[in-house]
């Protein structure tokens, strides 16, 4: 009983952990654009079908088609910044949930157009079952694990020391006044946007092996899981997004054993309508900024 | 006075205009009648079914491509028109009203999900358009159809309750399982399958000892198969979605589960894909379909191999239903001498269609008699262990 609970919190773990990775990036453009992203889930799908197009058609390694998804997820979020992203600077507020929605339709539509809306089958990755304290666990995972937990040390160091991470929190605090001291706004913008991307993307490639299946609309999915992590976690908030992914991830988890799997699904939601009675303004913000 | 003249000029053109669009016109939907039987065929040609659509639209396809290349019905060509459902009854409904209302088709082929059948039976029924379903396996479709109800609905396609019965009463009988998880998918069709389970299992003395219903585009399985390991089941009853299939399979591998339980139901159990992603959990799984690639009669093994060759990829049984019923379709339409409406409905009822897994007839809920195949995975081969036709007893109405 007792082993059993542990097992599911571990298994919480692992999937908290994709969501973070791919939370944090949605929260940090809802930081410099008040906007939320809602093709987020898109450059996750786009990361996963860069490299199983990487293993299935040019015959690379999996390692390899890590980075071919991430690259090729990269000049898309580059495109995307360049055209829509940098022109959301000081839009209204619908102006952006109108542009990441239709983004979201044309990327998703462009994959399907490109590769047809059938399943593939993602072949790459450690998928061979290793046995630690116990547990077993799929190779994927323990990476999964492994690569979670510094990208979130190296992204709250960027974010608290780095010149690139003080623009970043400045620009979320007062567009005007990063103008009159001289930081290039729509630069900043971008590069957040382009990260932000890469992590999903990253989040996707190393994912894949364990969901085993790849299709255009898989990204949907994944925005709406994110979604309640990133107010649960306070909108534009590193750490809490972290802490909120994994409550998700576990809570998910022990629903799936002890309620049945298919209340799964209404976790997110009911858990984020909870948190927002407690904390309204979001788990570790003292006081609504916004 | 260059009024009165310039609207006679009006006129006269108006009518030159008029009659120059309508001849034309209707000639055109005169030869439209003659010559040419629109079949409109729905299915998820995206979202989480998508492979289910791309197979019966390959397997619809290739019957009319045979049946016109041999002169046509009678001589009439086939014209197939497809809609995308997604899978889901929102968009199949309004799929079927295009097919009906812009492409003006005389008979709907479709839906692969049950639920989305489901919905599609009433927009038939109002348009009074024949609805000829080839994939949909909830017992509901047709206890509403024919004198349940929706007269213009038929279905050649066997229900989940053979199946349900089927599967359970070879797994308790020959393989001597007792002990059972449920883990299906969450719609209209998994849900049966199981209602019905539940109905013949305390006949073999079953039990369910826990029961999980998976969302369509669900990818972790860890907690559900954990606790099933944990609860001592010896076997998983799954109807589930093939494209899910191999996800669970591979996560069974992973938490140890794989040559301690065994999978049975059906979900594309298998196919040489399914087979391959994870070949030591699916050892031993006992599945009911409707037909599979190594049933053996000549048509059946022809149907394969022009399949194959055809689209590069064996057909799955999605692939077949939809072919056979486009041909059963043309069957009715030669019987009833032409494709109006009304005499191709009555001639269905009357059908006998040779087809290659035996004669179909359509009985008072115009449900198609057929038998349920069942096979097991031995060696990482499925093996045939014989066909069921059960005769179903409807509800009291």
């Amino acid at each position: 009983m007792f082993s059993t609970i542990i097992e599911q919190i571990v298994n919480g773990i692992v999937t908290g952990s994709v969501y973070a990775i791919v939370a944090v990036g949605m929260t940090m453009i809802f930081g410099v654009l008040r906007a939320i992203n809602f093709a987020h889930g898109e450059y996750y799908m786009l990361g996963t079908f860069g490299a199983w197009f990487a293993v299935d058609y040019l015959g690379l390694s999996y390692e390899a088609s890590i980075i071919v998804g991430v690259l090729s997820t990269i000049v898309v979020a580059y495109v995307v910044g360049r055209l829509v992203m940098q022109r959301m600077v000081g839009a209204p507020a619908e102006a952006g949930v109108l542009a990441t929605l239709g983004i979201a339709l044309v990327l998703q539509n462009t994959v399907i157009l490109v590769f047809g809306g059938g399943y593939k089958f993602f072949s790459g990755g450690y998928i061979e079952p290793l046995s630690i304290l116990g547990f077993s666990l799929a190779g994927q995972r323990i990476l999964i694990l492994v690569v979670c937990l510094p990208v979130f040390i190296g992204l709250e160091f960027m974010v608290t020391y780095s010149r690139m991470g003080k623009s970043m929190r400045a620009v979320s605090q007062n567009v005007e006044c990063c103008e009159v001291v001289g930081i290039d706004v729509p630069k900043v913008v971008l590069h957040t946007f382009i990260l932000g991307a890469a992590l999903a993307a990253l989040s996707g490639v190393l994912t894949a092996p364990v969901n085993v299946s790849v299709y255009g609309g898989m990204g949907e999915l994944i925005t709406f899981k994110t979604l309640p992590i990133i107010i649960m976690g306070g909108l534009g908030n590193v750490r809490g997004t972290f802490v909120a992914a994994m409550i998700l991830g576990i809570a998910e988890s022990l629903v799936a054993t002890y309620v049945g799997l298919q209340f799964r699904d209404t976790v997110g939601f009911a858990t984020l309508i909870l948190m927002l009675m407690w904390r309204p303004y979001g788990l570790f913000s003292t006081q609504a900024r916004f | 006075m260059t009024h009165t003249l310039s609207r006679r000029a009006l006129c006269i053109s108006t009518a030159i205009l008029s009659l120059a669009v309508t001849v034309p016109g209707l000639c055109g939907v005169a030869q439209a009648a003659d010559g040419t039987i629109k079949l409109g065929l729905v299915a998820p040609m995206s979202g989480p079914n998508a492979r289910y659509g791309a197979f019966s639209m390959r397997g619809a396809e290739l019957a009319v491509k045979e049946i016109n290349d041999a002169g046509g019905v009678d001589g009439q060509k086939i014209e197939l028109y497809s809609a995308d459902s997604q899978g889901t009854p929102v968009e199949g409904v309004s799929a079927t009203r295009r097919l009906i209302d812009e492409d003006e088709v005389d008979f709907v082929i479709g839906d692969v999900s049950s639920s989305v059948t489901l919905a599609m039976q009433p927009v038939a029924e109002d348009a009074g358009v024949l609805l000829l379903n080839a994939a949909s396996s909830n017992p509901k479709i047709t206890y509403a159809a024919g004198v349940g109800g929706f007269k213009w609905t038929y279905r050649n396609y066997p229900t989940d309750e053979n199946r349900a019965f089927v599967v359970a009463k070879y797994a308790a009988e020959q393989r001597g399982f007792t002990k059972f998880a449920v883990l299906s998918v969450d719609s209209d069709y998994g849900r049966s399958a199981i209602e019905f389970t539940k109905k013949y299992l305390p006949e073999f003395k079953g039990e369910i000892l826990s029961e999980d219903y998976y969302k369509e585009g669900e990818v972790d399985f860890r907690s559900v198969l954990a606790k099933i390991r944990d609860s001592g089941a010896q076997a998983i009853i799954m109807y589930g979605l093939a494209d899910t299939t191999p996800i669970i399979a591979r996560q069974m591998i992973e938490l140890g589960l794989a040559g301690k339980v065994t999978l049975i139901g059906n979900g594309e159990f298998n196919t040489e894909k399914t087979i391959k992603s994870a070949p030591t959990a699916l050892e031993g799984a006992v599945e009911a379909a409707a037909w599979l690639p190594a049933w053996d009669s000549p048509e059946s093994k022809a149907f394969v191999e022009k399949f194959t060759t055809t689209y590069d990829e064996a057909p799955n049984n999605h692939a077949y239903v939809h072919w056979d019923t486009v041909r059963l379709l043309a069957q009715a339409i030669h019987e009833a001498g032409g494709n109006d409406r009304e005499k191709v409905r009555e001639a269905l009822s009357k059908i006998k269609y040779k087809s290659p897994v035996g004669e179909v007839t359509f009985d008072d809920h115009n449900q198609a008699r057929l038998p349920m195949i069942l096979l097991q995975i031995e060696n990482g081969k499925p093996s045939i262990k014989g066909a069921y036709t059960a005769e179903i007893q409807y509800p009291a109405q």
